[in-house]
């Protein structure tokens, strides 16, 4: 009963499509580089929509996990770097055992677990802090003296844990959001 | 015929690879084009990896795409080449964000593209048992890349019926018309992933037994080529490295 099934499987890849497609929309406004830093609050905030209607599918150990490793691929494939990857899968994995221990039917709690997985955002920027140097050297040829002394400008060193706070903060009020429409749409018309 | 990625059915193409090998060329592709540095000797080996796309291209006779990624590719690498240092100023910032976003991205998407449309789903998953993953990860990443399609085609059908209805963005209501828009996708969304998951079941996905696959897949000669190319480019990134 509590091994995943093939129903559950197709469940992760289908609000993974979803969820990834809001994000990305949401996210192209990174595009100008003084926004970039908030791309940690918006992916979040939009984020949430899809994702509390898949809470409210979760049943099982595992999911969130999943789902976790898979943005980190797309992000990989995407060209955001390798950073997501681990980060998908802690966060996914911590989200799945708060989602555990609350039972799966906890409305308070899917708003806070919505905070702890949105911070798998925080892999997005791990590279331009950890390797900045790097980081700084590879984008000069590619996008330009101007375009990286921005960037660096905008990116020092402390604003790390601020994005991750950031994101925490963003993926509650996002939950909310998320919670409220799930109400409104979702239960009325039965779709849960 | 309808634009399908990881398409179900399998059309004729000129050159047969396997799933393996075009993930590990998307994979190199991303890693150094999108992600990498242009240093010394990588530079010239980005060319040489942003052709096999083009090269891919040509053989499965997909001339417009060929002809578009020429002139966005070229064009923009002759631009980065010989026309950025003359110009100046927030004109130079500009054309190099712009000339900097399309060198690194047109080669990974043109090569996802080159994936998803000749590659079917069965193909995919054989190619995914032959690395042992476990089915935990192959079954929700081959309906996720299977759906994306679907998403964004019902994103423009309620796109349209919100046209029609003369509802537009502006007006200050921004927050209203993501949920209009939203809300209506989800619900499609939903009802065809239950389908579609009803749809596997009765083909066997859940059963507990090993499924088999009738797809023939393994490495020839263009594979060996091709896999040849992505371990220079490790190679060469190593021998930067170490310089």
């Amino acid at each position: 009963m509590n091994r995943l099934q093939g129903k559950d499987f197709i469940n992760i890849g289908i609000f993974t499509a979803i969820y990834f497609i809001v994000i990305f929309a949401a996210a192209s406004i990174g595009f100008i580089p003084i926004f970039i830093p908030l791309i940690s609050v918006i992916v979040p905030l939009v984020g949430g929509i899809p994702m509390m209607l898949f809470f409210s599918k979760i049943k099982k150990f595992g999911m969130l996990t999943i789902c976790g490793f898979l943005l980190g691929i797309i992000m990989l494939i995407a060209g955001m770097g390798y950073w997501c990857i681990p980060t998908g899968l802690i966060f996914g994995l911590i989200s799945d055992f708060m989602m555990k221990s609350c039972g799966y039917k906890k409305a308070k709690w899917e708003i806070l677990i919505h905070g702890v997985f949105s911070m798998w955002v925080i892999g997005a920027f791990i590279p331009i802090v950890v390797t900045r140097e790097e980081y700084y050297q590879s984008l000069i040829p590619g996008y330009g003296q101007e375009y990286a002394d921005t960037l660096m400008a905008y990116m020092p060193d402390w604003i790390l844990p601020v994005l991750l706070l950031a994101a925490f903060v963003s993926g509650l009020a996002g939950g909310v959001i998320g919670r409220k429409i799930f109400r409104k749409h979702f239960e009325r018309a039965g779709i849960v | 015929m309808k634009r399908e990625l990881l398409a179900s059915r399998k059309e004729e193409f000129g050159i047969l690879l396997d799933p393996r090998t075009k993930l590990a060329v998307l994979i190199t592709i991303a890693v150094f084009i999108l992600g990498g540095s242009f240093e010394s000797v990588m530079q010239y080996y980005m060319i040489l990896l942003a052709a096999i796309p083009l090269l891919l291209l040509l053989v499965s006779r997909k001339w417009k795409g060929s002809i578009l990624y020429i002139l966005i590719f070229g064009g923009s690498l002759c631009l980065e080449m010989f026309g950025l240092s003359r110009l100046s100023g927030a004109v130079n910032f500009i054309a190099v964000a712009v000339v900097g976003l399309l060198l690194r991205f047109a080669p990974g998407i043109v090569m996802g593209y080159f994936v998803v449309t000749t590659t079917t789903v069965s193909e995919f998953i054989a190619s995914m048992e032959k690395l042992h993953l476990p089915r935990h990860i192959t079954i929700p990443m081959s309906v996720m890349f299977r759906f994306f399609p679907t998403v964004a085609e019902e994103w423009n059908a309620i796109g349209d019926a919100m046209k029609m209805r003369g509802i537009r963005p502006g007006g200050g209501k921004a927050g209203a018309i993501l949920e209009y828009r939203l809300v209506p996708m989800m619900i499609c969304s939903v009802k065809i992933g239950e389908e579609l998951s009803a749809a596997a079941l009765t083909r066997g996905l859940g059963g507990p037994v090993k499924r088999t696959n009738i797809c023939r897949i393994g490495f020839g000669f263009q594979d060996v080529c091709l896999l040849l190319i992505c371990a220079g480019a490790y190679a060469a990134q190593i021998y930067v490295m170490l310089k």
